[in-house]
Parts: structure tokens; C-alpha cells; sequence
């Protein structure tokens, strides 16, 4: 997909957003970022015409008017924008460093290019280091004085107490920093600090070969190699004019789908293990063993890494179809079971009846995607509107549900759960021809914009890249669905129980090394 | 005869408890379609712990360091007082007031120990146990309470005591006094549905947030402390069942022996089943499980007053 790049002026950027968005129903704010610090890059994305517009604002001074105040979506990305490009969004409600953590330079930008010459120079990009921005004033880029500094919200009256959890957590899961001030056993704020996986996957992808990029995209969040790897796929193929083999995007359709497949079950597992209801994890950490083998089936890897590739799929033998229909016969009858089970179990439906809820418009204000916003009635799956694999041609239907809290979601994803069996059974079937991969040229069109939009198994994944004059990428941005989700857990949690954080935070099944990437 | 009692309970009390939870933790691997671990896993690891260095807080006072011993030597006394297996050494007379409260006292220290930590898990960790120890209280004096009305004692070995006939055809006031004490036993021993003792997630727990700063050697005896509190607790509570069964006063000791032994494993497999299929209750749904063991201990004040 091709978005339509605009040139908009940055004064009343934020006024234009809204009222693009207010002109369109259906239509979102897809992500904010910039592509060497010099201008704000603004993706708007109007689903129900499968279309997008790509905004660049010209920044000057390196500072503008938040757009927080009044898009409460763009709150992480100015964040974000503000530790990548050093560009200050002036009046931001809570302005703090979200990424690069306090052993950086104050003054360490890594994606700001001003003085770097030409960008995307395969050759000397190696040794290049990033800039330190000492020829730009310095006050401009830090606020809170010479050293970084991150300052918690406090909150503070009797009997309230402050609960530090993480970054180093019990269970083999990734870093992230929980501080909640609690009074008693309710929480009555969350605020989370993440970055602690801080790669900088961006930066790596605008420094490699393109041909070598898709093994660094699909790690931008490993659970979700596959959608990665299509992401990055499709915005590569979108700069040229070609056509995808038919064997290839239905394959591309089923590893997706197997994807989602298999977290899905073992977040249900884990929502299972968190209520401690044994049985129900022990049969999820199994089932979701026999759907990663159906990847491998596919692709010889468990979580089909370095399957997608731009032009297609890696090669595929088709002798392993029968088995896998076999396979995804037999699970579907054991989820079927276990799905009685937990339906069946009254004490765990309580446990997340009317627990960690989201309404709908806060959703709606904070741009929530996936399976959270579905779990609210927010109707939004990319697969119904943005052209990836086989969709939205084939796209099953929205699961849907009302009333966003553990119960919703987790009923939106047994229904997504089902609804992927049903998709991979039946593009299986469908599956006749071997040409599985072109051929793409080995210099990328110059001054080009790429764009993908894939619903990973979290949400809404976009992979938007820039091309320099010489076809190399200048810069390759990701926004992974987590970004927009992590503030929804801090809502969710608000005025609940501590207790039941774990049972929520799970709920929300969210990544950190996709957000900090 | 007397010295050979003394040297098997001894052995029984060192022996016993991590057993009972191999046996727990085994029949629970098995329900999960799992192999798991061998019966002998928590020896194991106790083994691993007592030879591992111990790391401790340099905040912390002599409170933390020797609450896990004073425990243990509190518990090993219990064990000693109270007939949770049918050979009891003979030993003076165990009050049941005080055995409740040496068990108060062992909770006591334990939360002291957590709050001289300082760490926020082991506070609201150390709030949730004084929470629910102080509504499960009432359970455990109404079993216990009208266990002895109807003996016309307070001292457990005579109450418990095969001997003491006029306690062996109520079989209604032994089996509600056991459900009761079972009960409030998943409670004090922080098992499923109070709390799930496998969890990793410091902010679900309730006994395991206390104890999260312990290690080493330190954190073995904490653990073995609470092995051998399960096996006492599930003991009385097997003790009262076996003794609603009226084939239990009729055979001799040595069967009886035998018969409690038996009924202390079949304690573990039936928590093991528990815990396979129920599902951890919310915080504020606790104190309606709680009120079910008071219940209990409510329907043998019942029944203890109608017999008068």
C-alpha cells in the first residue's frame, strides 16, 4: 500500500488531524514520528477506504505545540519523537523521557540526522556515530537540566503507599518498571516505565541491505515474527508495481494465522495460570505446542522466522498440507474442549467478570487496538480493510463484544481463536501452485514512501519506511500495536484491586521489545 | 515400648512433611496430564537450600534472621503437643488454647520477619496474612471448643485420646469439627483457593510475599517450618475424620496407626485435587470461603450444645 504523502503545515497540525478524522468514520490516527528530526511525520489511516495519507510537517526551532492536549493518542509518540529526534513538543502534559533511559547524554538523539551528511549511505553508515547535538541549543532539547532525570508521578495523602515492581520480574518475561501507589489493596494509579529493550531496531533496519532487513524486522518483536516480517515485506513491495504469486499470500495468510493461533491460546493459558486454574494452562501450554508445530510444518521454524520475505515466501513443500489439515483437525477438537472447560468453570468467569475495564471512548481517545479495543465495541481488525496475505478478501468477521474488561477480551479471543481454525482450514484447502517467490530488483525507487498495515495478532502493526535519492531506506519506522495499548492498562487497572493486576496486565498480553524496539 | 515411640515420631516429624507434599505435588502433576517432579523433589531441595549461601538485607534486624529458627523450634514443639497421628509420645498435656496460639505466635514472627525486610511485597504481604488469620481464628476455636464441651476437657490428647469413649458415637460433631479444621487449614497454610502457593506473581501472593526476601538456609527452614505445619494441620483435621468412622474405635493401635498415617496422605491428594480444579478466589471474595469454616465450627457449637 502506497499512502498519499502531503506536505502540512505544522501550526494547527493537530487541528487538521481532527478534522480529517472527524471527516472519515472508521478513520484513525495511525502514528507519529519523524524521519531525521527536521519534520513531524503524521499517518492517518481512513480503513473504510483502505486508504492512508502521510503528512510531513516541517519543524522549526526544533520545537512545536504538543498535539497531546487534544489527540491523547500522540502522548507516547511525542514521547518518543522527543528521545529519538530531540524535538521538544512544547506544552506536553507529562513530557518524559519514555525510551532512552538515564545513562544516555542528555543531549544523545539517536535518529537525528541533522549534521550526519546523507543518510542511508550503505558504506560509511557502519561508522558512523549519532550525533551529539552540540551545535543545537541546548535548552531546547532538556528540560530537566544536565543529567536525565525521571520523575515518578507521586501521589501522596495518608495511607497511601508507593509499590515498585520490576524491572526484573519472577516469571520468564521481558523488563519493565510497574509503579503503583496503592491505598490498601486498591491501585489508585499505575504508571509504567518501559525502554529497558531498547535495541534500536529502527536505526538498524536504515543501516542494513534491504534484502537482509527482513531478519532484523521480524525481531522487532519475536512472538510476532510473522506479522513483522509480512509488515516489512509488504511496505518493501509497496514501492514496487508488482503482483505477489497467489501461492504466496495464501501462505503468508496461514503463517499469520498460525500465529495468531498460537499466542492466543497460550494467552488464555496464561489468564488460566493466573487465576491458578491448573488444568486450563496445562492444556493450553500443550495446544499451543501442537499449533507452533504446525509452523513448523510450514516453515521448519516453530516461530516461522525467516519465512515471509519481500516477493514472497521462502520455498515450500507442498507434501505437508495433508499433515497439516490433520493437525488442525485435532486441535480444533481439544480447543473445543478446553473451551467447554472454561466456559463451563464459574469461579474463573468471576475472577473476570467487570475486572480491569476500559470504556469505550477512552479506548477510542488513546487509539486502543486489537484484541482490547474489540473487547470494548470498537470495531477495528486490519484484516477487514488493509490488503495483507489474503485479506481483507477473506477476512473472517469481527469478534466482538461490549464490555471491555478481562471476561471481553477474553472472549473476543477464544471467537478469534475459532475464526483463525476456520481461516486456515480453509485456505489450505485452497492451496494449488508452486510459484511461491519473484524476483526484486536489488536498488529500491528513490524518494519513496512504503507502507504497511497488518493485523498482527496484538492489533494493528505498521511499518512505514522512507527512501532516500539513491533508493536506500532513510528511515524505517515502526509502530507496533503495544505502543498504543501499554496506557491502556494503566486505565484499566485504575481503582481495581492489586491483586488482580497480574490477571489484567495478562489480559492485555502486551510486548515490550515491540514497544521499546 | 516407650523409647521406640520416641525415636519413630521423632523420625516421623523430620521425615513425614516433605513426603506429604511430594505426594501433594506429584498427584498434581498427574491430573495435569504432567509426569512431574519425583515424591522426593522437597527433600531435594531442602538439601539444595541448606547448602546454599544465604543473602540478607542490610536493613534488616536480629528479627529477621532468627525468626525462621524460633519458629521451627515453636512448630517442633506443636508437633510434639498435639495428635495429629495417632502415636503421640507421652508428653505433658497439650491445652488446645495453646496450641492455637503457639501457632498465632509462629505468625507473629513470621510477620514481624517480613515487615524488619522492608521490601513492599513482604508489607501488604505480611497485611493480607494478619487479615485472614484474624477472620479464620473463630473456625478453628468453635471446632476445637466443642470438641472439648463434649469431653468436659481442654486438653487435646485426652479429647483425641482412643480411650475416651464419650466423644466415639458423635460422629456429626467429628466430621463438620473436621471439615471445619480442613477448611480453615487451606487458610492458614495459604493453599488454593486463599492463595496459590506455585505462583510466581509477587502481587497475588499472601504467604510467599512474606517470605520473598528469606534464602538459603534461612529460606529451608521457613519452608520446612511450613511443611511440617501442613502435616500438623491436615493431621488434627484427618484425626476428627477417621474418628467419625466408627470402625476407627474398634481396631487396635497398631492399625490405627497405620489408618492416620494413610489419612494424612489421602489429605494431600484430596488439596492436590482441590487445587487442580479450583480456581484462586478474588481478594474480596475471601471472607465468604472463610465463613464457610466458620460455619462448620458453628454447626458443632450446634451440635456440642444439644448434647449438652
Amino acid at each position: 500500500m502506497k499512502p498519499v504523502v502531503k506536505d502540512v503545515n505544522i501550526l494547527g497540525l493537530a487541528n487538521t488531524i481532527k478534522d480529517w478524522l472527524h471527516a472519515r468514520t472508521g478513520a484513525r490516527f495511525g502514528l507519529l514520528t519523524s524521519i531525521d528530526g527536521k519534520q513531524l511525520v503524521t499517518l492517518v489511516l481512513d480503513p473504510k477506504a483502505s486508504a492512508a495519507e502521510c503528512w510531513i510537517s516541517e519543524v522549526s526551532d526544533n520545537t512545536y505545540k504538543t498535539l497531546t492536549t487534544l489527540i491523547p493518542q500522540s502522548h507516547w509518540f511525542e514521547r518518543s519523537i522527543y528521545d529519538l529526534f530531540g524535538i521538544v513538543p512544547d506544552q506536553h502534559p507529562r513530557l518524559k523521557h519514555i525510551l532512552l533511559h538515564d545513562e544516555y547524554e542528555p543531549t544523545f538523539h539517536p535518529l537525528n540526522w541533522q549534521e550526519m551528511g546523507k543518510v542511508g549511505d550503505k558504506t560509511d553508515n557502519r561508522k558512523k556515530t549519532p550525533i551529539l547535538s552540540e551545535t543545537l541549543s541546548q535548552e531546547k532539547f532538556v528540560s530537566t537540566g544536565a543529567k536525565r532525570e525521571y520523575k515518578f508521578l507521586q501521589v501522596r495523602g495518608e495511607g497511601i503507599y508507593e509499590l515498585p515492581v520490576g524491572p526484573i520480574h519472577a516469571g520468564v518475561i521481558e523488563p519493565g518498571h510497574f509503579r503503583f501507589n496503592c491505598f490498601g489493596e486498591t491501585i489508585l494509579n499505575l504508571e509504567i516505565r518501559l525502554g529497558y529493550t531498547h535495541r534500536g531496531v529502527e536505526k538498524r533496519l536504515t543501516e542494513i541491505h534491504w534484502r537482509k532487513a527482513s531478519f532484523v524486522a521480524e525481531a522487532a518483536s519475536t512472538d510476532t515474527a510473522c506479522a513483522n516480517a509480512l509488515a516489512h515485506a509488504i511496505a518493501i513491495e509497496s514501492l514496487f508495481d508488482l503482483e505477489i504469486p497467489a501461492v504466496a499470500q495464501a501462505l503468508r495468510t496461514v503463517a499469520l494465522e498460525i500465529e495468531r493461533l498460537a499466542m492466543h491460546i497460550i494467552d488464555v493459558g496464561g489468564l488460566c495460570g493466573d487465576i491458578g486454574f491448573s488444568a486450563g494452562a496445562a492444556a493450553a501450554g500443550c495446544l499451543r505446542g501442537k499449533a507452533l508445530r504446525m509452523g513448523q510444518m510450514l516453515t521448519g521454524s516453530r516461530f516461522m522466522r525467516g519465512f515471509i520475505l519481500p516477493g514472497g515466501v521462502r520455498k515450500f513443500a507442498h507434501q505437508h498440507i495433508a499433515s497439516m489439515q490433520k493437525n488442525m483437525q485435532d486441535l480444533r477438537k481439544e480447543l473445543d474442549e478446553l473451551f467447554e472447560l472454561l466456559a463451563e468453570n464459574q469461579a474463573a468467569r468471576e475472577r473476570a467478570e467487570k475486572i480491569g475495564v476500559i470504556s469505550k471512548s477512552l479506548a477510542e481517545e488513546f487509539g486502543v487496538v486489537g484484541v482490547t479495543a474489540r473487547a470494548c465495541g470498537i470495531s477495528y481488525d486490519c484484516r477487514q480493510h488493509f490488503p495483507h496475505g489474503l485479506y481483507p478478501k477473506i477476512a473472517p468477521p469481527i469478534a466482538l463484544q461490549k464490555g471491555g474488561d478481562i471476561l471481553a477480551r477474553t472472549r473476543v479471543r477464544i471467537a478469534e481463536i475459532r475464526r483463525s481454525t476456520d481461516v486456515i482450514e480453509s485456505v489450505l484447502q485452497s492451496i494449488t501452485g508452486s510459484e511461491h517467490i519473484i524476483k526484486l530488483s536489488n536498488d529500491l525507487p528513490a524518494n519513496q514512501t512504503g507502507l504497511a498495515v497488518v493485523e498482527a495478532f496484538r492489533g494493528e502493526l505498521i511499518h512505514l519506511l522512507f527512501t532516500d535519492g539513491k533508493g536506500a531506506i532513510k528511515r524505517y519506522a515502526i509502530k507496533d500495536p503495544s505502543f498504543n495499548n501499554w496506557t491502556a492498562i494503566s486505565i484499566a487497572i485504575r481503582n481495581n484491586l492489586i491483586a488482580d493486576f497480574p490477571l489484567c496486565n495478562k489480559s492485555l498480553a502486551l510486548s515490550y521489545s515491540g514497544n521499546d524496539l | 515400648m516407650a523409647i521406640f515411640e520416641w525415636i519413630s515420631f521423632v523420625a516421623v516429624v523430620f521425615i513425614l512433611p516433605p513426603l506429604v507434599l511430594g505426594v501433594l505435588c506429584k498427584t498434581k502433576a498427574r491430573l495435569q496430564n504432567r509426569i512431574g517432579a519425583s515424591i522426593f523433589q522437597p527433600y531435594f531441595d531442602l538439601y539444595k537450600l541448606f547448602s546454599k549461601g544465604e543473602t540478607v538485607s542490610e536493613v534488616t534486624s536480629w528479627i529477621f534472621r532468627n525468626a525462621a529458627a524460633i519458629n521451627f523450634a515453636v512448630v517442633i514443639v506443636v508437633a510434639l503437643l498435639v495428635p495429629w497421628l495417632t502415636f503421640k509420645p507421652a508428653f505433658v498435656g497439650a491445652d488446645l488454647i495453646l496450641v492455637i496460639y503457639m501457632f498465632a505466635l509462629t505468625r507473629f514472627f513470621t510477620v514481624l520477619a517480613a515487615l524488619d525486610a522492608g521490601s513492599a511485597f513482604s508489607g501488604f504481604g505480611a497485611s493480607r496474612e494478619v487479615t485472614m488469620a484474624m477472620l479464620v481464628e473463630p473456625a478453628v476455636i468453635f471446632c476445637f471448643a466443642s470438641l472439648a464441651c463434649v469431653a468436659r476437657t481442654s486438653d487435646l490428647s485426652v479429647i483425641f485420646s482412643c480411650d475416651n469413649f464419650s466423644l466415639s458415637h458423635n460422629n456429626a460433631l467429628w466430621l463438620m469439627a473436621g471439615l471445619g479444621l480442613f477448611l480453615s487449614s487451606l487458610v492458614e497454610l495459604s493453599r488454593m483457593p486463599v492463595d496459590d502457593p506455585t505462583t510466581h506473581l509477587e502481587l497475588t501472593m499472601v504467604h510467599e510475599a512474606m517470605i520473598l526476601e528469606n534464602s538459603g538456609p534461612n529460606l529451608a527452614l521457613v519452608l520446612f517450618t511450613h511443611y511440617l505445619k501442613m502435616c500438623i494441620l491436615w493431621g488434627i483435621a484427618a484425626q476428627c475424620f477417621l474418628r467419625s468412622i466408627s470402625y476407627f474405635w474398634t481396631v487396635g493401635p497398631l492399625i490405627q496407626g497405620a489408618l492416620s498415617l494413610g489419612a494424612l496422605f489421602c489429605m494431600g491428594v484430596i488439596v492436590a485435587i482441590i487445587e487442580g480444579t479450583l480456581v484462586k478466589l478474588r481478594w474480596t471474595k475471601l471472607p465468604q470461603f472463610i465463613a464457610f469454616a466458620v460455619a462448620m465450627g458453628l454447626f458443632c457449637v450446634l451440635i456440642a450444645v444439644m448434647r449438652g
